[in-house]
């Protein structure tokens, strides 16, 4: 485990709003099917989810869509208020959340500005004919704990573990590597990498489109809780960047 | 009255002690009241001693085995057998399981060895019918944890310059002179990174938990 800093870039001008992203992690990470009871108490859990915003009136209307996950922030509200340091930063830029060491209390959701932390309102229960399709990587977690998006850790240290053991680099945007979200995008909204390293795709993009009218942006940026998750705006003539909120 | 109180504080006092004695070994993750048990009876009476043990031929119990002049008796084909662990478990320098071996890699040998013997009749009967054996596993962590045979094989015969077997003791103890497999070493979280902290290994959450 090297220094790293994992990060996302996120294109928001290549989003179509497919929900790919939304499916593939629901899979990945063992996460509870919602149901509309779910959303319509607010308990559903999507450790990734795209909202969508429209723009203008009818017939002269525009979608637009915006993928959101937790931004795994350099200064991430929901830590210093956990009572029990469940959730913490570690030296790879990742927000960890340790699911057997959370009590329960919520405040990290309350105190998350991004509202991508959900809490396990109900045991998980899956039909019986998906028990099988469960990733065996990733721990189910039991009702009273909170959960989010974790950039796949599992993913992460397992390609981690093999490029030791075959002795070879870790491949910038290896498919093993990268979160369920990336690999399953149509358009490659979203990338994946490692901004500690100049070389790494997020970092060139992240170079390029932070300049002069570059078109880098980062959510709630004025609340200081530095992102790991950089957005890049639609590019089209006289659009509204879709920030958030 | 004064006896009932000082039998009443007798009476205190032994349960507290009993309290804090099953606290502090629970404590320390070795419930050294009561031992760590046999290990669990598994559907065949697989002895490791005979199939991974090195020398003459023993009996389950871990005995030598005598042939009818008293002597050590030896497998004509293979002496003492001293299979290697990675012979069959074969994932464990490569992969996060070791894994338990199929049936038909215990049919390889069993096709012809063993006549007579009421556990390989059981072991032959599973694979004329092609059902699997249900072992019962010994060593779990809980789900939350995630751990890896092949980082510390790895680690360990890089260090040491020795083969993968050579390694298994660390965690399992002698498991060549276990008739049933018991667990032989705590395995609890301060236990896994004691080790980790000793060997310059990574103690952050996630290396276990996620
Ligand atoms: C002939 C094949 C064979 C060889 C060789 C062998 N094992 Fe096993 N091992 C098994 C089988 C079958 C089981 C499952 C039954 C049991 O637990 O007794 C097992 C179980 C185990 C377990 C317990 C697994 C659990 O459930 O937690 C450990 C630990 C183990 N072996 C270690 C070793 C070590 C160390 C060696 C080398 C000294 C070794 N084995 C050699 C076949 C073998
Ligand atoms: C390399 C060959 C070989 C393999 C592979 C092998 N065995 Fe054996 N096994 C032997 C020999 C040799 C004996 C001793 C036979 C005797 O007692 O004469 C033996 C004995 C046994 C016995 C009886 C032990 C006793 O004395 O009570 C059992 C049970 C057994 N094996 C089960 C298994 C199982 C289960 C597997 C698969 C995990 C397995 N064996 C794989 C060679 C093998
Ligand atoms: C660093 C400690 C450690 C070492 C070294 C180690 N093991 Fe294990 N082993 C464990 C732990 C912990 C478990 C329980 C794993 C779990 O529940 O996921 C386990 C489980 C097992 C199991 C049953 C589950 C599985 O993974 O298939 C077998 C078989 C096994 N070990 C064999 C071996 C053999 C063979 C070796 C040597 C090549 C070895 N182990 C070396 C700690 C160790
Ligand atoms: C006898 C010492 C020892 C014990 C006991 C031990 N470990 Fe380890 N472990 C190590 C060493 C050394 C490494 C580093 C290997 C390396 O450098 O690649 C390691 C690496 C790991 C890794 C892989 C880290 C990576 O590179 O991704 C995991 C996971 C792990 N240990 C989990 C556990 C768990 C869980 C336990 C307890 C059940 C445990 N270990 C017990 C020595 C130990
Ligand atoms: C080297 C591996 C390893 C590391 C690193 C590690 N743990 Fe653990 N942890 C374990 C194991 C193994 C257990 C299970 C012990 C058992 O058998 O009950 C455990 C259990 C726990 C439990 C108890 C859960 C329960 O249900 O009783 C908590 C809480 C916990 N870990 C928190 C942490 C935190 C917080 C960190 C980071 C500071 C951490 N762990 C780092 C291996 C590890």
């Amino acid at each position: 485990m090297g220094e790293k800093s994992w990060g996302m870039v996120i294109d928001v001008d290549k989003c179509t709003g497919c929900q790919a992203c939304v499916v593939a992690c629901q899979s990945e990470n063992n996460i509870p099917i919602n149901e509309e009871e779910h959303f319509n108490q607010r308990r559903a859990i999507e450790w990734i989810r795209v909202e969508r915003y429209w723009e203008g009136e009818f017939p002269d209307v525009k979608a637009r869509f915006i993928p959101i996950l937790c931004q795994h922030c350099g200064e991430a509200p929901c830590e210093p208020v956990c009572p029990v340091f469940a959730t913490y930063h570690n030296d790879q830029g990742l927000n960890v959340q340790v699911y057997n060491r959370c009590v329960g209390t919520r405040f990290c959701a309350n105190n998350c500005p991004y509202h991508v932390r959900f809490f396990n309102f109900w045991e998980p229960e899956w039909p019986e004919t998906l028990t099988n399709q469960l990733n065996p990587d990733v721990t189910v977690r039991s009702r009273g704990i909170m959960e989010k998006c974790t950039f796949c850790v599992q993913r992460i240290r397992r390609t981690e573990r093999e490029s030791e053991r075959d002795g070879v680099d870790l491949d910038d945007g290896d498919r093993a590597l990268s979160p369920a979200c990336v690999n399953a995008c149509p358009t490659s909204a979203l990338v994946f990498g490692d901004f500690a390293d100049p070389e790494s795709k997020v970092s060139r993009l992240k170079e390029q489109e932070e300049k002069e009218d570059g078109r880098a942006y980062r959510l709630l940026e004025n609340y200081g809780t530095e992102p790991s998750v950089v957005y890049l705006k639609k590019v089209e003539e006289g659009a509204k960047s879709a920030s958030h909120g | 009255m004064a006896g009932l109180i000082s039998l009443v504080g007798v009476a205190v006092l032994a349960g507290t002690v009993l309290v804090v004695t099953f606290v502090i070994s629970a404590w320390f993750g070795r419930p050294i009241v009561f031992g760590y048990d046999d290990g669990p009876a598994q559907p065949i009476a697989f002895p490791h001693t005979v199939h991974a043990g090195v020398g003459p031929l023993l009996n389950a119990d871990g005995s030598p085995r005598l042939d009818e002049e008293g002597q050590p008796q030896r497998v004509n084909v293979m002496s003492g057998l001293g299979l290697d662990c990675t012979f069959c478990h074969r994932m464990a320098a490569t992969e996060a399981a070791a894994t338990i071996p199929s049936v038909g890699l215990c049919m390889s040998c069993h096709v012809t060895v063993g006549d007579g013997n009421d556990e390989i009749e059981k072991l032959r009967q599973a694979a004329d019918t092609g059902t699997p054996i249900d072992w019962t596993r010994v060593h779990r962590v809980p789900d939350h944890v995630h751990f890896v045979h092949e980082a510390h094989i790895r680690f360990f015969t890089e260090r040491d310059g020795v083969p993968a077997s050579q390694v298994c003791s660390t965690c399992h103890g002698e498991v060549a002179a276990m008739t049933t497999v018991r667990q032989d070493r705590s395995l609890k979280m301060s236990d896994c990174v004691d080790c980790h902290r000793d060997n310059g290994a990574p103690t952050d959450c996630t290396t276990c938990h996620y």
